[in-house]
């Protein structure tokens, strides 16, 4: 498996979406788990444009970057969904801020199961 | 089988519902100097008719050819055609979707005018209120992935931001906080089962997928209940299925009353929707069997949502856990569906899918109306406790009919609407015929009969008791408030005394999801 390869590109695709998800059960600072939410979407759109590769690669035995516009577009628009999602995550952590004086998202439980 | 038809007369109703509201920042600022606070919503209102009568304008237009199970198909972008170019489809689930969905928004938002009157930021309210109710349209007429992700996403942030609208409380912060952690990875999930259809098949039009995944072969099965699992679990967490529902008593009583009709009618819905075309458009019933996945899903979402709903002491959580248990009748109806096409029982399966629609439409109008009355009920008496609002129907008799209108319509009793949906399910579950079905159709008849007991029990407490010490000087809510509620209720009784329309509808849009 070369590194140029796609399948290079996938494995690190679901390493970074493990890291993202364990980001996102396991840190208690609000700020994190907004990383971990932007660490999973990055780790999604680099496995659609890493598949999208594949795709083209197997079809067209081409080697080399190639590009699938559908699937570019696709991974456009969810970077921008990307970011404006950070932004309103941020602005509720600010309001968290505001009303507790804290970060830690276990003293923020105050919602019943 | 499809036909072209004009781009402008499919999005009229969302390119609509975004003009409204992007005008809204000025009309704040137009309000603001007036010093006439109801101005942004009465023009909510005005765009939320105008798309109404845009959908019925092309209702009018189409229905012909609509009615015969026709999907209208047309490119967004002129040069792109399939498989690449992003689409738009309508069909009759669509229209059926779509005008549940502006006809209830703008009934909620006549309902604001009046509710949200102390709150500030009312333009940025009723803008996102506008882009909520236009994302959920283009969900509906989406005719691909990619159309159906972006609008998808547009409902979503808008959902989370009116969850979170009053930002000086505590809850909705962390209510709106938990929803958008839980929603967004919902989404991605989803979006990765997009990626692998893509890798597949190159291309994310509903149509061409379906073609591809036709036949399946081994593999190509296996691959195809990998992507089905992600799909269903990314979207299910929006439509609230039992492990990935527990946003949703959180966000339900954090939100305004009107932003919680709204997230429990409508939102949900849409989770339900993305999810029946998902698996019935693309994987078909009679080459996967998802079926029995979905029945033991919807079995385990009804009977835990039922005990927690039963265990609730505040009336929007448990309205808000008894959202999840309609949605567990919901997926009944599919699963039956897709069970008993795949088995070759086509009579129960379209049973099933007319049992499931119906059922969408009940309690899409049931909830919104339980929501907005129960709102109704707590901007007076300022308590969310069920015994400390003891009598409050008596106080306020307009609300207190329709209340309990709603709650008798959910529970399933005989004249109202939520009887027609729950006998279709039930019907469409023993009609089926072998163990597995019967077994579970008796589970769920029996979950029904759980829920008709804490229905009655708030009918009892809030409206058939006297009235209790925080109610005594309750005066009724204004008309402007009342208006909603009593057409929502005669919506209910007109559904339940006379369905057969409407069972024809929701009959061709069964056929027309089930077609092979």
């Amino acid at each position: 498996m070369e590194l140029t390869s796609p399948q290079a590109y996938i494995a690190f695709s679901i390493i970074l979406l493990a890291i993202g998800v364990y980001c996102l059960i396991s840190k208690r600072n609000m700020i994190k788990t907004v990383i971990g939410i932007e660490v999973t979407t990055i780790a999604v759109n680099t496995a659609l444009l890493s598949l999208s590769w594949a795709r083209v690669a197997t079809i067209s035995h081409i080697t080399g970057a190639m590009v699938e516009p559908l699937a570019e577009a696709l991974v456009i628009i969810s970077i921008v969904i990307g970011g404006a999602i950070a932004a309103l995550a941020l602005s509720l952590v600010v309001n968290a801020y505001r009303h507790y004086k804290t970060l830690d998202l276990k003293k923020l439980r105050r919602l019943r199961w | 089988m499809a036909t072209g038809v004009g781009i402008a007369e499919v999005m009229g109703p969302v390119i609509a519902l975004i003009v409204f509201s992007a005008s809204m920042p000025i009309l704040g600022y137009i309000e603001g100097k007036l010093k006439y606070k109801y101005l942004t919503g009465v023009a909510a209102s005005v765009g939320f008719s105008f798309a109404l009568i845009y959908l019925a304008y092309f209702l009018w237009r189409f229905w012909s050819s609509l009615a015969k199970g026709v999907a209208l198909t047309s490119p967004l972008f002129p040069n792109f055609g399939r498989p690449l170019g992003v689409e738009i489809r309508v069909d009759v689930f669509s229209t059926f979707m779509a005008l549940l969905f502006i006809g209830l928004g703008l009934l909620i938002s006549i309902y604001s005018i009046k509710y949200m009157e102390h709150d500030t930021g009312l333009d940025r309210y009723y803008a996102m209120l506008l882009l909520l109710v236009a994302g959920m349209v283009g969900v509906a007429v989406a005719g691909d992935f990619f159309t159906l992700f972006v609008f998808w996403e547009l409902m979503s942030i808008s959902s989370y931001s009116l969850v979170s609208f009053r930002k000086y409380r505590w809850e909705p912060i962390e209510a709106g906080f938990k929803y958008l952690v839980m929603s967004t990875l919902g989404s991605l999930v989803a979006l990765l089962g997009i990626s692998l259809l893509y890798y597949y098949a190159g291309t994310l039009n509903f149509v061409l997928l379906s073609e591809a995944f036709a036949r399946p072969d081994g593999t190509l099965k296996l691959y195809g209940y990998v992507i089905l699992m992600l799909i269903f679990m990314g979207f299910g967490v929006t439509a609230s299925i039992v492990p990935f529902h527990t946003w949703l008593p959180d966000a339900h009583p954090a939100a305004p009353s009107s932003i919680s009709a709204m997230l429990s009618g409508l939102v949900i819905k849409a989770g339900v929707y993305a999810i029946a075309r998902g698996s019935f458009m693309i994987f078909k019933p009679t080459a996967f069997d998802y079926g029995t996945l979905f029945v033991v899903f919807a079995v385990i979402t009804t009977t835990v949502a039922n005990i927690m709903a039963l265990l609730q002491r505040d009336v929007k959580r448990l309205l808000a856990f008894s959202s999840t248990v309609n949605i567990g009748f919901i997926l009944f109806g599919l699963g039956t569906a897709a069970y008993a096409s795949h088995l070759g029982v086509a009579i129960a399966g379209i049973l099933g899918l007319v049992g499931a629609l119906m059922h969408i439409l009940s309690h899409a109008i049931g909830k919104g109306l339980l929501f907005l009355a129960a709102g109704s009920f707590i901007t007076r008496a300022k308590t969310r406790n069920i015994y400390e609002l003891q009598g409050a129907g008596r106080a306020m008799p307009w609300t207190g009919v329709a209340f309990s209108v709603g709650l008798l319509s959910l529970s399933g009793a005989p004249p109202l609407a939520g009887f027609v949906s729950k006998f279709f399910l039930l019907m469409a579950g023993y009609s089926v015929g072998n163990a597995f079905m019967n077994v579970a159709t008796s589970l769920m008849l029996v979950n029904s009969v759980f829920a008709a007991a804490y229905y009655l029990r708030l009918l009892q407490i809030c409206v058939i008791r006297p009235r209790g010490e925080g109610v005594k000087e309750l005066r009724e809510a204004s008309p402007v408030i009342v208006a909603p509620l009593v057409i929502l209720m005669i919506l209910l009784i007109i559904i339940g005394c006379y369905p057969w329309p409407l069972l024809d509808i929701a009959r061709s849009a069964a056929s027309a999801l089930l077609q092979p």
